[in-house]
């Protein structure tokens, strides 16, 4: 006996709105279906309307953890389009605020992930260290979460003596509450049992539904942008890619926790390295007409910015593909044959950022590969005209 | 695998002060270059509107009030304001800068506007106005 059980798109277990339908054998999971588009907030027109300045601060806009990376993919893209090489400086705290960020938002998943599994004070202790980082962040650019830090051609702030020594201070409680973690969620008999084997996603799956970021990494595939296709200064920064290879929660959480390792000596190389001159170079206001995209790997995933430019002061196009978008096909995956109360976890182990991932959807014909712009109204024709025929819909019952 | 590994910490915790202040009383400071609310100093602005151009809210509008005596009127609408500090970046003179209050949340939109009427100043420029 099959049962349809509709989650969301506002339910407690979910922090954002997103539609979930699960098709259930008893306890078990059999199918699932995601919808989108309860989010949506139509950035990317809005980017069409502002100039390449302004973007600058609406790209931050699109998700509130992961700001700095999607600024950073935007003016990666733009200083590539108007041929800009920012100073070495302003490539090296752009780095380090990058990995300030990875860091506060593995710290905030894994409180999130303590939180779904029950284990609420671990939730409690990893939030209250990750404020650390918020003040960090805070004293660098002058806001917790909208960094502001970037600008077309290099970084808007400096960093003085003062802030390199509180850094550092501040990344030794750090590094010796994160030691603690590590033993303690590798150790922890209650917290490791609920998490391993939930939502298996096996590699050849992984490859097969382009996961990325650490859901990828933790089905064993050392895949990361900053390794593969390095930006800004990863190719100086000596760094390793974490994997796991238990491919379920377990290892998700895992590669997080090694990750947050690599990060506090990314930040350490960068800080002790950091080279004297300039932060940025003047950006013009116009970019030639041309097309790029521009990859940065997100501490959720890897992120993908398409800009086109047309010789004016406004982008003509701005797509975004945000990671949570290209893991969901493998949350499907991973949620099939599990159990409903594991919904939560597996859901929460790809850090969804349901707000990043809400995108236009165009519609592109399967054979001749052309595009097309279809207006509302005759959408709803076409709708009409499916939905006429069907005679099973309108006999539809509430399956409860 | 000890069972138990999570319990000296939470004892530890037993007899620690509190992780928060105690907020309304006791206010925690802010850093020094705290992006807050922006504000002019008319003596300084010289009417180039680069901060109206590049604001990404639209949150600043400045109005002739007189072309013949050269007087203006800046009004920044800190309701839509996203304190995101590019009015300073983008000022040549410095007549822009940004506060350190944080706690500027009202009953009524309208009374978080701001408005100067000045005559427009007469400022010799270090540099071109930033881009």
């Amino acid at each position: 006996m099959r049962f349809q059980i509709p989650i969301g798109p506002q339910h407690p277990a979910l922090k954002e709105p997103i539609g979930l339908r699960i098709t259930v054998e008893g306890e078990i999971i059999r199918d699932a279906d995601i919808r989108l588009g309860y989010n949506h907030r139509g950035i990317e027109k809005l980017a069409e309307q502002k100039t390449w300045i302004q973007n600058i601060y609406l790209t931050e806009r699109i998700c509130g953890i992961c700001s700095h990376s999607h600024t950073t993919c935007y003016v990666q893209g733009v200083e590539k389009l108007m041929e800009l090489q920012p100073p070495k400086r302003g490539l090296y705290i752009r780095t380090l605020v990058a990995e300030l960020e990875r860091v506060h938002s593995h710290l905030l998943w894994l409180g999130v992930a303590g939180h779904e599994a029950g284990f609420d004070s671990f939730f409690m202790y990893t939030w209250r260290d990750r404020e650390i980082v918020m003040d960090i962040l805070e004293r660098i650019s002058g806001n917790r979460v909208h960094y502001g830090i970037n600008t077309i051609g290099g970084v808007r702030r400096d960093l003085d003596e003062l802030q390199v020594k509180y850094i550092l201070d501040s990344l030794e409680i750090l590094r010796k509450r994160s030691e603690y973690y590590k033993n303690l969620g590798t150790t922890e008999p209650s917290f490791v049992a609920r998490l391993a084997g939930v939502g298996y996603l096996s590699k050849e799956d992984a490859i097969a539904l382009c996961a990325v970021g650490p859901t990828l990494r933790a089905s064993g595939v050392p895949m990361d942008v900053r390794k593969d296709d390095p930006y800004a200064v990863y190719d100086e920064v000596p760094f390793e890619v974490c994997t796991a290879d238990t491919c379920d929660v377990l290892g998700r959480a895992v590669v997080r926790i090694k990750e947050l390792f690599q990060s506090y000596n990314i930040i350490e190389y960068l800080l002790k390295n950091l080279p004297a001159g300039e932060i940025a170079v003047k950006a013009p206001r116009r970019a030639k007409p041309n097309e790029v995209v521009s990859r940065y790997e997100a501490p959720r995933g890897e992120n993908i910015h398409y800009i086109k430019s047309n010789g004016t002061d406004k982008p003509e196009r701005l797509k975004v593909r945000a990671p949570t978008l290209a893991n969901y096909a493998a949350t499907i995956k991973m949620l099939k044959n599990g159990f409903i109360a594991d919904v939560p976890l597996i859901f929460a182990a790809i850090d969804p950022c349901i707000c990043c991932a809400e995108r236009a959807v165009a519609i592109v014909d399967a054979r001749t590969g052309q595009e097309k712009v279809v207006p509302m109204n005759i959408l709803k024709q076409i709708s009409q005209k499916i939905s006429a025929n069907k005679e099973r819909k309108r006999e539809a019952e509430w399956p409860l | 695998m000890k069972i138990g590994v999570f319990i000296p910490e939470l004892l530890r915790h037993l007899f620690k002060k509190p992780a928060t202040v105690d907020y309304p009383f006791e206010k925690l400071e802010v850093p020094k270059d705290f992006r807050g609310s922006p504000y002019l100093r008319p003596e300084l602005c010289i009417v180039c509107r680069a901060c109206e151009r590049d604001c990404p809210a639209e949150a600043i509008e400045i109005t002739s009030v007189n072309e013949a005596e050269k007087r203006f009127k800046m009004i920044i609408h800190n309701d839509r304001c996203i304190h995101c500090a590019q009015c300073v970046d983008s000022c040549p003179t410095e007549a822009m800068l940004m506060d350190t209050r944080f706690e500027i949340s009202d009953y009524d939109r309208h009374n978080l506007k701001m408005e100067w009427e000045y005559v427009r100043a007469v400022v010799k420029l270090k540099s071109e106005p930033k881009t």
